[in-house]
């Protein structure tokens, strides 16, 4: 009895590390079998960021908190769902959603009342962002969807 | 079959009833607390929807109501998982469930890497005879746990499951980024990448972030760390000191990511996911001991 027991384990995990491998040889990620790419690969300092924004009366842009982005307070999952809304042409309805948590949270936003929100990507040298506040060198709205006086 | 590690030639049931208490609270604790962002895919749009894993045939989400029943399901099975209750059920169906729901919430478009290994440690553990001490199965039964049971392959098991999770993410950086990930830029280009990700999305940047990213000269060195620490995962087979000493670096790995780009893997930072490495049946007499005196001592 000892020995099948211990023979079920070895079995088991020789089949348990062939298929933590199996998706590296397949280099294909998955869950929980993985390729663990996560921030594997280069990446250069000029890139592009989903984001979704609150435009004021006189078109002056205020960040949105997480929970106003995507309901939600994880990053990754937020920036994940803008980043897929966008890729599928659903910017548009991400851009509702967001106009009614911001309205639903009140009036304003940093102090001053949005007339719209915006969908955006917007392209920086993340280095320069991080270390000088360099402004976008390319921003493009996916969708604007008015709210409050903007309506 | 023991011959590729040191560890555990042996083990008493105390042994794996710790590791599966502690992964099992981790889960409990870490479900909890993520309920609201696993719900909140009930307000997704359906279009977002792609299933992966073992959810991979889905081509839908399911209706909410079954979100919220498997998440207080998974809950509950969760508990009596940690606590040793009717484990032969708990056991395989909180580890399913557990599966079933961080799966799920994959399926959005956001694979969470920091869920894998304790869906995968879940699945041994609930499989294992995790629940033969320190358990209210035990408690109930009254006596010593059933004889042939195998403690120490499932430790084993699990300790291999660390060392092939961190291989496998060190191989990932050299295959996709290549030796320029550790000479290059890339260190920089992720801290700042993620620096303002952060601050687009209405969140303070890490503090640390802009010291780092300004420091390029320090950065290689600590990406050449971190592979290390990765591919160098297998000495922590060898128990002792090797253990030790990887184990410690993997954690500081892991808090210098959190210090620097806010992402928070919290199964190996709150050290869950190395409790198998260890005899942690020893701390409790140990405890025990230092509480005694310490109640001694007191006036």
């Amino acid at each position: 009895m000892d020995r099948l027991r211990t023979h079920r384990w070895a079995i088991a995990t020789v089949m348990v590390a062939a298929a933590m491998v199996t998706p590296v040889v397949l280099d294909r990620d998955s869950f929980p079998l993985s390729t663990y790419p996560m921030y594997a690969r280069a990446r250069p300092a000029e890139v592009t960021l989903p984001a979704a924004v609150a435009v004021d009366g006189e078109g002056d842009v205020h960040r949105l908190s997480l929970e106003l982005v995507g309901g939600n307070d994880d990053p990754l999952i937020v920036a994940a769902e803008l980043r897929d809304a966008i890729a599928g042409g659903r910017a548009d309805r991400t851009c509702a959603a967001v106009a009614s948590r911001v309205e639903a949270a009140g009036d304003t936003v940093d102090g001053h009342r949005p007339v719209a929100i915006e969908v955006v990507t917007e392209r920086y040298d993340t280095v320069d962002r991080v270390l000088d506040e360099a402004d976008p060198v390319a921003r493009r709205v996916h969708a604007r969807c008015p709210i409050g006086d903007g309506r | 079959m023991t011959r590729w590690t040191r560890l555990h030639p042996t083990a008493p049931p105390e042994r794996l009833a710790a590791v599966r208490i502690l992964s099992g609270a981790y889960a409990v604790g870490y479900l909890a607390v993520r309920s609201p962002a696993i719900l909140a895919v009930r307000d997704r749009d359906p279009a977002a929807f792609s299933g992966v894993g073992v959810l991979a045939t889905l081509d839908r989400p399911v209706p909410d109501a079954a979100v919220v029943a498997l998440l207080a399901v998974t809950l509950v099975a969760g508990v009596a998982f940690t606590v040793g209750a009717a484990f032969r059920v708990s056991g395989p169906a909180f580890a399913g469930c557990f599966l079933l729901v961080a799966t799920y919430r994959s399926s959005w478009g956001q694979l969470l890497h920091f869920e894998n290994l304790p869906a995968l440690h879940l699945l041994v553990l609930g499989l294992a005879a995790s629940a033969d001490a320190w358990s209210l199965d035990a408690r109930r039964r009254g006596r010593p746990a059933p004889s042939g049971h195998d403690h120490a392959a499932p430790l084993r098991l699990l300790c291999l499951m660390v060392v092939l999770a961190y291989v496998i993410a060190g191989l990932a950086k050299l295959r996709y980024g290549g030796l320029d990930w550790i000479t290059g830029d890339a260190l920089r280009h992720h801290l700042a990448y993620s620096a303002t990700r952060l601050e687009l999305l209405g969140e303070a940047p890490p503090p640390w972030a802009a010291t780092a990213v300004a420091n390029a000269w320090a950065l290689p060195p600590l990406a050449a760390a971190s592979v290390l620490v990765e591919l160098g995962a297998p000495v922590a087979l060898l128990g002792g000191r090797a253990r030790d000493l990887w184990v410690g670096s993997a954690w500081l790995l892991h808090a210098g990511i959190a210090a620097l780009m806010f992402v928070v893997f919290p199964y190996p930072l709150l050290l869950v996911a190395f409790a198998p490495f260890f005899e942690l049946e020893r701390l409790v007499p140990l405890l025990r001991s230092r509480r005694m005196r310490l109640g001694a001592a007191a006036p």
